[in-house]
């Protein structure tokens, strides 16, 4: 192949300074500027600032850089496009204003991708997550080819219709970083300069691979599972909503483990995913129950004429209680 | 705005959207033309013409000759009985107040009489309304009930539509027509290319967007930009030294995803045409949407010329009209790098195991969790294939096809289909060439999925048919068993297009046995193998030959035969389904002979008359008529020649003999009375008409021919 001219790009070189670019541009569009979730997610879609702010009728604007685990992709570290683990850059806008689109086009711009000299293109990609009970209408967004971000309208989450609907977009950090540089291994780009991803994440992904596929001790996982699926069930008792999707995002990330490992049989499968999904709808239930007592903050905040959503940043729940809140439990 | 706009009634519509999927689009566009008409036809408004259009972002309208109003309409209201409507013949309140509201004097209203009795009436003119209005009324409800496969909802609280919608143009010759469409607004500005020329800009007609649209480089007809696109394809092709390999529907689809039809044409590395064809096809085709380029000669198509070998190129589309920087080049061709690394490690990791060594591996991909696994089907589909190229008497074929039927399903467990399902069959049957099994081997594991659309051959060669066949069957009655038999739309196993490749097979493959006892052995296999829901496999096979019969009754339609043609055939068996053809074709032949029509005629009197009697044995002694001892010996003498026909398949011969007996038959039912006193005498006619009902019936049950009046009387 011939060597092309990168003509009319500019400034996106390392992989840190996609995130950056991509951080200040979210930002500048009132997003709380929210931090990885700090326990194993197959993606940034289960961080509860998406799965769970989607839900009800609260506004909100949040951006994240998701470090997103996907065991049976992992590679020991030599296929140059495949990981375990990867980094997502995840988006929600809440309602998805009308205008979103041209939105993102402003941030492949803010990445430094000159549109003149590229191909854009929409392409259908639905989105379906049977784990979480979501699905959503959208596009994978393909540059010259290449599919950059995944871009949905999220319709349902934990077997609830959204409304207002929000949009959620999320682009491929590793991906997009080798493809503005042509590089044709993911260990070669550049973190920082003099720095490349080889050298940050090489080892965890021989390490973790082996762990995957080798070391991972099934009997004891499938007991965490169960724990964890039993100790999920224990706070939704209790009414700690959070705590309880915590547990739930534990069971999926073992159940995505002892997949990797090949100790889920076909039919062991389908029942094991039902489970985690049974956690992850009664969680959504239940946090849109624990929402309403809390009388909607984020949107008492907005009708109250705050300027919104930079205003967001600060602690919903820290907001105070509105008069009329049902008293606790009146929902159950 | 143009005179010529004016004069024609012309309107144009234009509803820009986020990027349709462009599956949905075709459909929709015609399904906007189709109810815009029915919805203005309801109102007396025919234009002379519709036609659409679309792109990924608009779905465009074009009605011409459209009158300028609705025709004035007439109403008639019916008002009081006229009873109560006049006293001493004065009008009473009663008539008046109806006067008053239908604007009629009282003197002016009709009488009319219905079955309660004489009643007042008025009628009442309506102007026509401008046809203006009526778009405007008509366009946004046509609009929001369009049919998606898929639907959304965006802001808060708009749709369900395909994906939101931005702009509406909305012009009657060059006049907007106002409407709301979810929240937008319809008038008459528009934007052009999302990136390359976004600002807005106002039309002015149907030729002013067009042209305003054309300067932006943008073309309207998904027909226009795929002719583009393909003279673009073959000239790119022909430059780089080679010919295009023709796809018809990536065609249609590159040219339903842009908006500028811009040709690419990217290179790629040589060392990836180690890649069978087939392999390199499939993965830019699925993959990157991108069409491949062939050593020129005889145009091929895709997946049938086979030998060729293919140039490092591929085509495909980028919507915009040039490369200035070679950036869309460069990261086309970078992404097919790593597709096809990724292809050539599958391939490379396949094929460091035989394909012969990858059928016990089978045992752990489920073909149905209650029918087993993909190793038991591979068991069944061996022993169907060997006792059917038995029952046909295949015997140079019969090891091939025991041996493909035992290699058919490896490929499963490759990652290359596991990559590329649409390969299934074909990457078995490349790698069991390389593995060096002979062709008749080889030709039939890659066939074996054929036919897979209606447009399909059948496989190749009879070893190919034989398991193509038999892996069919064994679907079907494995499911069947279940009872999971399919409903309305809902067919998850495929069963249909199962059914009727087993029917395509048989016929076109001139495979005459009886299906129905290959399918009873493929239950038994079920059976033997402790499946539940099989302790009885001829019951599976009755519950399965309705299914059967459908895809014959379709299939032979299709090909030109009459429906009681073939009920007539079918009712009398359809498990070997050459010979039903046959009899088919013999019906259709007949039926214009005047001979033909009395026996059909003669047949249902027959089988009106000993329909409530058991069999009665024969007995030429016992005749007492001459026409009767004259039809005893028609029948003699021709039942030997038309048992041999029907042994040999010739049924119009067979059918010929049959009108032989008209003249026999038509004198016995003028001069005998079958219902005769005598016992013996009745029952002994009965016998004879029995026999001659088993005769006829050996072609096809006659009385099922539907007779028109007009011909009775030729």
């Amino acid at each position: 192949m011939s060597d092309h001219p990168r003509a009319g790009d500019s400034g996106t070189h390392t992989f840190q300074d996609l995130i950056l670019r991509l951080s200040r541009f979210w930002a500048d569009q009132g997003c709380v500027l929210q931090q990885p979730y700090d326990l194993e997610v197959g993606a940034g879609t289960m961080h509860p600032d998406t799965f769970l702010r989607v839900l009800g009728p609260e506004p909100w604007r949040v951006a994240y850089v998701q470090p997103s685990r996907r065991p049976a992709d992992a590679r020991y570290g030599e296929n140059p496009f495949r990981l375990g683990k990867h980094y997502q850059m995840q988006v929600i806008l809440k309602p998805a204003p009308k205008d979103v689109q041209a939105l993102y086009v402003g941030s492949l711009q803010a990445m430094g991708i000159d549109l003149a000299v590229h191909d854009l293109r929409f392409e259908e990609d639905n989105w379906e997550a049977p784990t979480l009970g979501a699905w959503g209408v959208g596009w994978q967004v393909m540059l010259d080819g290449m599919e950059i971000t995944q871009f949905t309208y999220f319709q349902q989450a934990g077997g609830l219709e959204l409304d207002p609907v929000s949009v959620e977009i999320t682009y491929g950090l590793e991906r997009i970083t080798m493809f503005l540089g042509l590089s044709k291994n993911v260990y070669d780009v550049e973190w920082v300069e003099g720095v490349t991803y080889g050298e940050v994440r090489h080892q965890d992904e021989v390490e973790s691979s082996r762990y995957y596929f080798e070391l991972a001790d099934v009997p004891f996982l499938q007991q965490q599972l169960d724990g964890w699926e039993r100790e999920a069930r224990r706070c939704l008792e209790a009414g700690a909503v959070l705590p309880a999707y915590e547990c739930a995002l534990r069971c999926s990330h073992l159940f995505n483990v002892l997949d990797a490992r090949g100790a889920v049989s076909v039919t062991e499968r389908v029942g094991m995913i039902k489970r985690v999904r049974d956690l992850a709808v009664a969680c959504a239930r239940a946090y849109v129950d624990s929402r309403e007592r809390l009388g909607h903050p984020l949107l008492a905040r907005r009708r109250g004429g705050g300027e919104a959503a930079r205003d967001m940043a600060g602690e919903p729940e820290a907001a105070p209680e509105p008069a009329e809140a049902p008293a606790a439990g009146a929902a159950e | 705005m143009s005179e010529a706009a004016q004069a024609h009634g012309e309107y144009l519509l234009e509803v820009r959207a986020e990027e349709i999927p462009a599956r949905m689009l075709p459909p929709a566009a015609a399904e906007l033309a189709q109810r815009l008409r029915e919805r203005l036809a309801e109102r007396g408004i025919e234009p002379a013409d519709v036609e659409t259009a679309f792109t990924p972002r608009r779905l465009v309208l074009l009605a011409r000759g459209l009158p300028e109003r609705e025709p004035d309409r007439e109403e008639r209201l019916v008002g009081p009985p006229v009873s109560v409507a006049f006293e001493d013949g004065q009008p009473t309140p009663a008539a008046l107040g109806f006067a008053r509201r239908t604007g009629v004097a009282p003197e002016a209203l009709e009488r009319i009489a219905t079955d309660k009795g004489e009643y007042l009436a008025a009628t009442q003119r309506t102007a026509g309304r401008p046809t203006a209005e009526v778009l405007a009324e008509v366009v946004p409800e046509v609009l929001a009930r369009l049919y998606w496969a898929k639907t959304m909802r965006w802001g808060s609280g708009h749709g369900p539509w395909v994906r939101p919608v931005h702009g509406v143009v909305s012009l009657l010759d060059g006049e907007p027509v106002p409407f709301r469409l979810f929240d937008v607004e319809a008038g008459r500005e528009t934007v052009g290319h999302p990136v390359l020329s976004p600002e807005p800009f106002a039309v002015a007609d149907a030729a002013d967007h067009r042209r305003k649209l054309a300067a932006r480089r943008m073309i309207l007809r998904p027909e226009d930009r795929r002719a583009r696109l393909l003279d673009g394809f073959r000239a790119a092709a022909s430059e780089l030294g080679g010919t295009l390999v023709e796809d018809d529907e990536l065609l249609d689809r590159l040219a339903a995803i842009c908006e500028i039809p811009g040709v690419l044409v990217g290179a790629l590395d040589e060392e990836f045409l180690e890649l069978p064809r087939e392999v390199l096809i499939a993965s830019l085709r699925d993959h990157q949407s991108a069409l491949t380029v062939e050593e020129a000669g005889e145009p091929a198509r895709n997946g049938e010329g086979g030998g060729r070998r293919l140039l490092p190129f591929f085509l495909t589309v980028m919507d915009r009209p040039d490369d200035p920087a070679g950036r869309v080049r460069a990261g086309n061709e970078w992404v097919v790098a790593a597709r096809l690394a990724d292809a050539r490690f599958f391939y490379r990791e396949d094929r460091k195991l035989p394909l012969a060594d990858r059928v016990d591996r089978l045992a752990a991909l489920t073909f149905h969790e209650k029918l087993g696994s993909y190793r038991d089907k591979t068991e069944r589909i061996v022993a169907l294939a060997d006792t059917l190229c038995a029952a046909l008497g295949w015997d140079e074929e019969r090891a091939a096809a025991v041996a493909a039927g035992r290699l058919a399903k490896a490929d499963l467990g490759t990652e290359m289909v596991k990559e590329f399902t649409s390969l299934q069959g074909v990457v078995g049957g490349l790698y069991a060439r390389e593995d060096g099994h002979p062709e008749p081997v080889w030709r039939a594991v890659y066939d074996q999925y054929l036919p897979a659309t209606t447009d399909d051959p059948i496989p190749r060669g009879r070893a190919g048919r034989a398991v193509a066949l038999a892996d069919r069957l064994d679907t079907l009655v494995g499911i069947f068993g279940l009872g999971l038999v399919p409903t309305g739309s809902r067919d998850p196993f495929g069963l249909r297009r199962a059914a009727q490749g087993v029917v395509r097979i048989a016929l076109e493959g001139e495979m005459s046995f009886d299906l129905d006892l290959l399918a009873a052995k493929a239950a038994r296999l079920y059976r033997e193998a402790g499946v539940a829901g099989f302790d009885q496999p001829e019951e599976v096979v009755e519950r399965l030959r309705p299914f059967l019969d459908d895809r014959v009754r379709h299939l032979l339609g299709l090909a030109g035969y009459a429906y009681d043609e073939i009920e007539a055939a079918l009712a009398v068996g359809g498990a070997d389904l050459p010979d039903l053809a046959r009899r088919v074709a013999a019906l259709h032949a007949a039926r214009g002979s005047a001979d033909f029509l009395s026996v059909v005629l003669a047949a249902k009197r027959i089988a009106n008359i000993i329909r409530e009697h058991e069999e009665y044995p024969l007995d030429p002694e016992a005749f007492a008529e001459d026409a009767e001892r004259e039809l005893h010996r028609a029948y003699q003498a021709l039942r030997g020649e038309i048992d041999e026909a029907a042994a040999a398949g010739d049924y119009e011969r067979g059918l010929a003999r049959i009108a032989g007996f008209a003249g026999a038959l038509d004198r016995f039912f003028v001069e005998v009375l079958v219902m005769a006193e005598d016992r013996r005498l009745r029952r002994n006619r009965i016998a004879l008409l029995q026999a001659i009902h088993r005769t006829v019936s050996r072609v096809a049950r006659l009385p099922e021919m539907v007779v028109e009046k007009a011909e009775y009387r030729r």
